[in-house]
C-alpha cells in the first residue's frame, strides 16, 4: 500500500489485481476500524450484563467470555467477514505472483551480492522434516504456508508473504515490512546501549524482512536467520541481496541448530514463539541459551496478549480463525517460568514490555498497544 | 478419450496431452503448477446455519468483484475521456495519479461504509436501546 517499496523480488499488480488489493485494504481497515472496536461495546453493554445477570459475578476468563460472545450476531458477523477478508487478501497476492512466477524464480536463481561489499549466503536441507505444529494448519490461513514448493527453486511463498503481511497491517509495518525489527533494535539501544553482537542468530526469520534490520544496524557484525521453510528462506536471500544486506540463510528448526555452542552474543526472533508448540517452546529457550555466549543477550518480540479477560478473548480471534493455533495457550503462558524449565536461572530472565512509536492501527485488539519482550541475559562476562 | 480424431494438428496435440495425467515419471507434468489458493487448516463455522457462512461468504466475494469493476470501468472512463481512443493494452498499464488514487479510495471507502450497513445496525440499535430506550412499535402506532 502506501510508501511500500517494491524491489526485485516482488511482482508488479496489474490493473485488476491491485484493484483487489485496494479492495481488499479498505474492507480490512472498515473492519478493524468501524467494526472491531463495536464487540468491546457489544461486551460491555450486552454481553456483560446478561452474564453478571445469570451468573452473579463477572466472566472469569477470556473462555467464559467465548462461550457468549461467539452467540452474539455482531460478534459472528465481524468474525466472518474477518476471516473471509483473510482468504481474500492472500488470492489478492497470489494472482500477480502466479503471472510473475517464473520470472521471480529466475531473478532469485541469478540473486548475486554486489561486489563492493561481503556476500550473504543460502543453505537448504531438502531433508528437515518441518515442525508438526508448522505443517498441520497453515499459518494465517497462507495457502500452503512457509513450507510448501509448488514447483522447482520455488519463491512463491516468500513473494506472497511479503506483499501478504504488508496489507495484512495496512501498511502499517513499514516500506520493508521493518516494523518489528526496528522495534526490537529500538529496545535494544535504549535498554541495553552498551551491547554490541558480533555474531546475531534471527529465529523463524521467514522472508529476512527484520533481519535485514539487523545486518544493517551491525555492518560488522556476521548476521544468520534461520527458518524451515525453503521457499520463504530462497526469497529471503535474494530479496536481502536485492536490499544490499549481507545475512547467512539456512533452513534449520530453532529447536535444534548445527551451529556451534557459544557462538553467538545475541539471538533473537520477532513474533515467532506463539506460532510454534508448549514443548518446541521450551526446546527453542534452551536452544537459544545453548547458543549464547557468557554475557549474551536472547531477546523475543511478541504481541501482547491483551490484559483483561475481554481483550484476551479478542486476541484469541487469531488461534481460532486464522490458524495461529498456538497464540490461545500463548496467552495464558507464564513466558519467564519456561524459560527457567528450558535452563535459565531465575535472574538471567525478564518479561518487559515495549511501547513502540509506530502507528499499529490495523493490530488493535487492544487499546493501547504495547509490545512484549522475553529477555535472557547469560551469565557470565561478555 | 473417445472423441479423439487420429489426425490432428501440433496445436491439438499438445491441448490433448495437457488434459490427461502423466503417464510415467518421464512424461514432463501434464498440467502446469499452481499455487494453492485455499489454506490447510480447520474451517470455523460462524452462524448457526452453514447457509449463512455460505451467503456471507459469497457476499464478499461478489462485493470485491463489484469493487474491481468500478474501479476498472473508472479507469475505462478516465481513458476514453483523456484519448477518445482505447488500445488494447492500455486498461491493464495504466495507474493511477495520486490525485486520482485519492478520489477512489474516498469512493471505494464509501462503497465499504454502505455495504456494511447490516453489520453495523445491530450495535447501533444496542447503543441506542441504551440511550434513549425501546424503539416505538409502529404497529403499535397505527391501532391507537
Amino acid at each position: 500500500m502506501k510508501g511500500f517499496k517494491q524491489h526485485a523480488l516482488l511482482p508488479t499488480p496489474q490493473h485488476d489485481e491491485q484493484a483487489r488489493q485496494d479492495f481488499i485494504g479498505a474492507l480490512r481497515g472498515h473492519l478493524s476500524g468501524r467494526v472491531m472496536p463495536g464487540n468491546y461495546q457489544l461486551f460491555e453493554r450486552r454481553v456483560a450484563p446478561r452474564f453478571a445477570a445469570e451468573h452473579g459475578r463477572p466472566p472469569a476468563d477470556e473462555q467464559e467470555i467465548r462461550e457468549w460472545m461467539t452467540r452474539e450476531p455482531y460478534y459472528q458477523f465481524w468474525s466472518a467477514l474477518q476471516r473471509r477478508s483473510q482468504e481474500l487478501l492472500w488470492e489478492s497476492v497470489i494472482d500477480p505472483t502466479e503471472r510473475e512466477w517464473s520470472a521471480l524464480i529466475n531473478r532469485a536463481r541469478a540473486a548475486k551480492p554486489r561486489k563492493t561489499r561481503k556476500p550473504g549466503s543460502l543453505r537448504l536441507d531438502p531433508a528437515l522434516v518441518v515442525p508438526r505444529y508448522h505443517a498441520a494448519a497453515d499459518i494465517h490461513l497462507q495457502p500452503g504456508g512457509y513450507h510448501t514448493d509448488f514447483t522447482n527453486d520455488d519463491v512463491a511463498a516468500g513473494a506472497i508473504y511479503d506483499k501478504g503481511i504488508n496489507l495484512y497491517m495496512g501498511g502499517a509495518l513499514g516500506s520493508e515490512n521493518d516494523l518489528m525489527g526496528n522495534t526490537l533494535l529500538a529496545y535494544l539501544r535504549e535498554r541495553h546501549p552498551s551491547h554490541q553482537p558480533k555474531r546475531i542468530l534471527d529465529l523463524g526469520c521467514a522472508i529476512g524482512n527484520s533481519t535485514v534490520v539487523w545486518a544493517r544496524a551491525f555492518p560488522k557484525a556476521e548476521v544468520h536467520g534461520i527458518d524451515v521453510g525453503a521457499p520463504v528462506l530462497r526469497y529471503a536471500h535474494a530479496r536481502a541481496e536485492a536490499l544490499g544486506a549481507a545475512v547467512h540463510f539456512s533452513q534449520q528448526n530453532a529447536e535444534g541448530t548445527d551451529f556451534a555452542d557459544k557462538s553467538f552474543d545475541l539471538v533473537i526472533s520477532h513474533i515467532v514463539l506463539h506460532e510454534t508448540s508448549k514443548s518446541a517452546l521450551v526446546r527453542i529457550l534452551a536452544e537459544c541459551r545453548r547458543l549464547l555466549k557468557p554475557g549474551g543477550l536472547m531477546l523475543h518480540l511478541e504481541i501482547p496478549r491483551g490484559r483483561t479477560p475481554i481483550e484476551k478473548f479478542m486476541h484469541n480471534w487469531e488461534s481460532y480463525n486464522n490458524n495461529e493455533t498456538f497464540s490461545r495457550y500463548m496467552t495464558r503462558i507464564d513466558l519467564p517460568a519456561e524459560a527457567r524449565k528450558a535452563g535459565f536461572a531465575a535472574e538471567e530472565i525478564s518479561l518487559e514490555e515495549f511501547v513502540p512509536k509506530m502507528d499499529v492501527a490495523q493490530m488493535n485488539y487492544t487499546q493501547h498497544f504495547f509490545w512484549k519482550i522475553l529477555v535472557g541475559r547469560k551469565n557470565g562476562a561478555q | 478419450m473417445a472423441t479423439r480424431k487420429p489426425k490432428k494438428t501440433a496445436r491439438r496435440t499438445r491441448q490433448s496431452r495437457r488434459a490427461e495425467p502423466s503417464k510415467s515419471m518421464a512424461t514432463p507434468p501434464a498440467v502446469p503448477p499452481r499455487i494453492a489458493r485455499v489454506a490447510k487448516g480447520k474451517k470455523p463455522q460462524y452462524f448457526s446455519d452453514p447457509a449463512i457462512d455460505k451467503l456471507l461468504w459469497m457476499t464478499v466475494t461478489l462485493m470485491e468483484e463489484l469493487s474491481v469493476t468500478r474501479d476498472r470501468l473508472d479507469t475505462v472512463e478516465r481513458l476514453l475521456a483523456k484519448k477518445r481512443v482505447l488500445r488494447a493494452t492500455e486498461v491493464d498499464l495504466w495507474r493511477p495519479d495520486a490525485k486520482s488514487a485519492l478520489q477512489r479510495d474516498v469512493r471505494r471507502k464509501a462503497f465499504v461504509d454502505r455495504m456494511m450497513r447490516a453489520v453495523h445496525a445491530e450495535l447501533d440499535e444496542v447503543l441506542r436501546g441504551n440511550h434513549r430506550g425501546a424503539e416505538d412499535d409502529p404497529v403499535a402506532a397505527v391501532e391507537s
